[in-house]
């Protein structure tokens, strides 16, 4: 080999090096927790740096679906997001394409109540809410949830979407609208497509938001029917704050679903990515 | 064409998500009457939160058209919530809180709480004391379910495997630390991260040193100053013992379940708390050789000092109340006198706490049930309540707040007495 | 509906942009005989935004009026409430030490995610855009796994590895050969500020790295080929052609990580609670203990009246910065 191949080699497993060692510690700490709940409780204080489960005690798992009521919680979770992913995206989109590419007298307004939206921290907003959205009889509803939900989402949405529809030209428009084409099938059919790369992000980032969202309904819910997922591990601190393995255990249950998802949905986001990378 | 069934299937699933997301109104189900609860146990399946639901049973087999429903968060959480929903107008029919001034007054005086009938609770047994804790303006408007006393819990086989006796001083204490360290053992744990097991670590020494509980009451009142000389001396002492070792490291960063945790998984040998506690003794989350070996001692004595050992922190901190804007007043009084009746009982015949009222010992009972009997029995003089709950929720924050900062080592002891004399200026405006 | 018409090629159509985005009123008003209600339709506009602005104004700027009313006011969450005037606001600019200590900290992680994080996370999306596809995929999804976790996940997470006694942290330096090792690192006030922000950094991560490697998916072939002809090596490849060409992407992430560093309370919240002491006090913290645990409800609110405030001048401020660059780039372009 020459001496520059010798080089181009020791580059290359530094590099695979250095990637590998950013994996693990990215995945490393979900590895631990992962570990340690299938085996006994006291086992997380032995002295071994990392063991791993020998024999896994599926019964902290278990534990944790039925004691946890963990379906339930899955279900309060998906019926909460579902429609606030939904409506956030189109939301969302609809006021970025109304103050990128409209012309009319209140946008800047507009688009200074959206700018504002994504600046006010939420846990101001929780006590003044409480009580206005109890006068309204949303306390305890998961519609109430899911409409702070989305209020708390679009600004953000909406300056991604900016960002990407501001650039497009309006020949676009203009050619369709000559064409005889109604404004909602421009909208559908041309425009959206175009932020298709917009739609995955904003998708995916509002799902995983809303999805793992505590505090608001930590606050605004109060039964059991209707809580969702990340207060169980909460729940599962209180109620089990003596066995480590089963809160571990909750903590990765919590985990997986919005992983899974992600790895279904990764490709999409990808190919969105690469197709919005070839402009027109 | 695919594109329309597309959007229609999307937008049926989005319709029926929606429909389905606004959930049944319980109120529908006819003629059952719901019970809202609340309390801070949220462990149902042992200790307290078994005598609720085995209290709860009764009462739903004396009513059949009534529903309980429990809404249970650690501590902190509950008060948050219990605030919130004060504010909505929201509050449970009958929960579980705390008589203090910082947390019980603002409750009465924003007219929260029913007035309960002095003469109908009085017959249930009741400590001296105990009752009176939650009278306010003359009428009483809760009923107090344990009584607190300050104490270390003790593991003994720790204390064996590093060849320690039990202390009777916190100088023991302090030279026990490298025996049991060599053993790769606590000293002791306590629940640094809320702050206020802290601040009846303070107000016990300082009656340690000084022999008096007064003068906390005084300093609170502003007849005395919190940075008279006894507080100082308390403070520094106390700086002086986490230097020395004797809290876990990570003291304000564990949580109430982690410091119980670390005890109950034989990992400190000591772990400061409240007679509340004694459930530690039945809990089967821990092996059989730690409730075998698990011991309680009185709060030591500082050599030198005037205060001894019979000198008790105690006082009668949770209460249940009934909730003044409930639908079913009638139901909620009902249940809470129920409550009364057989909660010594069923909280004394499984070990799950230390009862504000009178029971009897029994020859099985725990070690720990029977040593904190003896314990509250030797009382010469008890503390009524601690220095942190007498005055506003803020000086209460304050008191913790310092406290976590004077043992970790952030602040001088100096500088601790007058922020926290500031505080107490600032509270009683 | 007919097809679209494609752009004749890439170069064509981003000049075409430049040269209608600043002019765009007046290119409008001279198609304005053939498309003359197409972009002022009040109709469509108003059910564009409307339902947007409503939401918005129902659970965000309805509360933020409230608390404004309340931050002038003595209210201890229920109950009375007495008007004090600006007391709550002279009592927090003027004295409150911890408040500024949380300005501090939280300037300090902005400063931190911006100037660390976001190198990082651009160098290995560069990176990642050069490997085979396969392996591509599979780093991004591995990287990507702290941010799909729940805060909550991810702050009981460390704070069990962060453990003094069964904490895997420890543990390893015990094993590494620093024996009898206890640190408390979050209980330390050593370390416990950087461990807080170390959290705060490994879960955001994933979003940083996702949207410069979208960004740079986004770089025309053309652009880079033209600069190896013109012999630029890799690094005034990156800094001068590619770095100035994602602005806009750079801009969004940066006004995002000043966001969220306002806004960080979660985190904080389930680990240290602002301890020991006040050193890892956080804004959005301090905000909730105040109104929730001091029950200073008025004195949380004038503290999220000024938040908010700083919060939109930090994003005007940046819009400004960045706005200025990218009109520098794009003369240069064009």
């Amino acid at each position: 080999m020459t001496r520059y191949q010798v080089l181009k080699n020791a580059k290359k497993s530094l590099l695979a090096i250095f990637l590998s060692l950013f994996a693990v510690a990215q995945v490393f700490p979900l590895l631990w927790v992962a570990s340690y709940s299938l085996q006994k409780s006291g086992d997380l204080f032995g002295p071994e740096l990392f063991s791993l489960p020998t024999n896994p005690v599926w019964n902290n798992y278990v534990r944790v679906w039925f004691d946890g009521k963990f379906p339930q919680y899955l279900t309060n979770t998906l019926l909460v997001v579902i429609p606030s992913v939904t409506l956030s995206t189109l939301l969302s989109f609809s006021i970025a394409y109304a103050c990128t590419r409209m012309q009319w007298k209140l946008r800047p307004v507009a688009w200074f109540i959206i700018t504002i939206g994504l600046t006010i921290p939420i846990h101001t907003t929780l006590l003044p809410n409480f009580i206005w959205y109890n006068f309204f009889g949303l306390i305890d509803t998961r519609i109430g949830l899911i409409i702070s939900y989305v209020a708390f989402s679009i600004s953000f949405n909406a300056i991604i979407f900016s960002g990407l529809l501001a650039g497009l030209p309006y020949s676009m428009e203009e050619s369709a609208f000559l064409d005889g084409a109604k404004y909602r099938h421009i909208l559908a059919s041309i425009i959206a497509p175009m932020a298709a790369t917009g739609f995955a992000t904003v998708g995916v980032q509002t799902f995983l938001n809303h999805w793992n969202e505590f505090i608001m309904a930590n606050t605004y819910l109060m039964s059991e029917a209707k809580r969702t997922l990340p207060f169980s591990i909460i729940r599962f601190q209180g109620q089990y704050s003596s066995d480590y393995a089963v809160q571990f255990a909750c903590m990765t249950l919590v985990a997986l679903p919005p992983l899974v998802l992600y790895f279904i949905f990764n490709r999409w986001i990808v190919a969105g990515i690469t197709a919005g990378a070839v402009k027109g | 064409m695919y594109r329309k069934i597309g959007l229609f299937a999307l937008m049926l699933i989005l319709a029926t998500t929606v429909v389905f997301a606004q959930g049944t109104k319980e109120s529908d189900k006819g003629e059952t009457i719901v019970l809202r609860m609340g309390d801070n146990i949220p462990d149902r399946s042992t200790g307290w939160g078994a005598v609720i639901e085995r209290i709860n049973k009764d009462f739903i087999e004396m009513h059949p058209e009534v529903k309980i429903t429990t809404e249970s968060y650690q501590d902190q959480a509950w008060q948050e919530k219990v605030k919130i929903y004060a504010t909505a107008n929201q509050l449970p029919d009958v929960m579980k809180y705390w008589s203090f001034s910082t947390l019980l007054q603002p409750l009465v005086d924003g007219k929260f709480v029913e007035p309960l009938d002095m003469d109908t609770f009085k017959q249930y047994g009741y400590m001296a004391g105990a009752l009176e804790g939650n009278v306010y303006n003359g009428q009483l408007y809760g009923i107090p379910v344990s009584a607190d006393l300050w104490v270390i819990y003790v593991n003994k086989a720790l204390f064996e495997k590093a060849g320690v006796p039990l202390p009777e001083s916190w100088e023991d204490i302090v030279a026990s630390v490298p025996k049991f360290k060599a053993q790769g053992i606590i000293p002791m744990v306590t629940d640094g991260k809320d702050g206020w097991p802290l601040c009846e670590l303070f107000d016990n020494i300082q009656q340690r040193i000084s022999g008096s509980f007064k003068p906390v009451a005084d300093a609170i009142d502003r007849k005395a100053r919190y940075t008279d000389d006894n507080f100082l001396h308390t403070a520094r002492y106390i700086q002086n013992l986490v230097k020395a070792g004797v809290f876990q490291p990570d003291l304000v960063t564990s949580d109430y379940g982690a410091s119980r945790n670390l005890f109950g998984q034989e990992r400190a040998a000591m772990y400061m708390m409240g007679s509340w506690e004694m459930g530690l003794a039945t809990d089967p989350n821990f092996s059989t050789s730690f409730r075998e070996n698990l011991d309680v001692i009185k709060f030591p004595v500082i050599e030198g000092g005037k205060g001894s050992h019979d000198d008790l922190l105690a006082w009668f901190g949770g209460n249940y109340i009934v909730n003044a804007k409930s639908e079913h007043k009638d139901l909620a009084l009902e249940y809470l006198e129920y409550y009364a009746k057989v909660f010594p009982a069923y909280a004394w015949e499984t070990q799950a706490t230390f009862p504000a009222q009178k029971v009897e010992a029994r020859e099985s009972d725990t070690i720990v049930a029977k040593k904190l009997l003896d314990i509250a029995a030797d009382a010469k003089t008890t503390s009524g309540t601690p220095g942190l709950d007498r005055s506003t929720a803020a000086f209460k924050e304050t008191h913790q707040d310092l406290m976590r900062r004077l043992m970790s080592n952030i602040i001088t002891p100096e500088a601790f007495v007058v922020e926290l004399d500031a505080a107490a200026e600032k509270a009683a405006k | 509906m007919q097809l679209l018409k494609k752009p004749q090629n890439n170069q064509k159509q981003r000049w075409y942009v430049g040269v209608v985005f600043p002019y765009r009123r007046l290119f409008i008003e001279l198609w304005g005989f053939l498309v003359k209600n197409l972009f002022s339709d009040k109709k469509t506009i108003a059910l564009l935004s409307l339902p947007s602005i409503a939401v918005i104004t129902f659970a965000i700027l309805s509360p933020l009026v409230v608390s404004l009313y309340f931050s002038f006011m003595e209210f201890s969450g229920f109950g009375a409430a007495t008007f004090v005037g600006m007391d709550n606001y002279q009592q927090l600019v003027l004295h409150d030490g911890t408040f500024y200590r949380a300005l501090g900290n939280t300037f300090l992680l902005m400063l931190v995610t911006i100037c660390i994080q976001n190198p990082i996370a651009f160098m290995i999306a560069a990176i990642l855009t050069k490997l085979k596809d396969a392996t591509s995929r599979f780093l991004r999804t591995i990287y990507f796994i702290p941010a799909t976790l729940s805060l909550v996940v991810v702050t009981k997470l460390w704070v069990s590895i962060f453990n003094p006694g069964y904490g895997f942290l420890n543990k390893l330096l015990q094993g590494i050969g620093f024996k009898n090792i206890q640190i408390a690192w979050l209980s330390n006030p050593d370390t416990a500020l950087g461990s807080v922000i170390w959290i705060m950094v490994w879960q955001g991560f994933g979003w940083a790295l996702l949207f410069y490697y979208s960004g740079l998916m986004t770089v025309p072939k053309e652009l880079e080929e033209a600069a190896k002809v013109d012999g630029a090596n890799k690094f005034q490849l990156y800094t001068k052609i590619i770095v100035p060409y994602l602005l806009p992407v750079i801009q969004s992430v940066v006004v995002i990580d000043v966001i969220s560093s306002l806004k960080q309370m979660e985190m904080v919240y389930l680990s240290t609670e602002g301890g020991p002491g006040d050193l890892t006090q956080f804004i959005a913290v301090y905000l909730y203990q105040k109104a929730f645990r001091y029950s200073e409800y008025g004195y949380g609110n004038a503290i999220s009246v000024i938040f908010v405030i700083l919060a939109v001048f930090l994003t005007v401020f940046i819009q400004r910065i960045f706005s200025e660059r990218s009109a520098q780039s794009k003369r240069v372009d064009a």
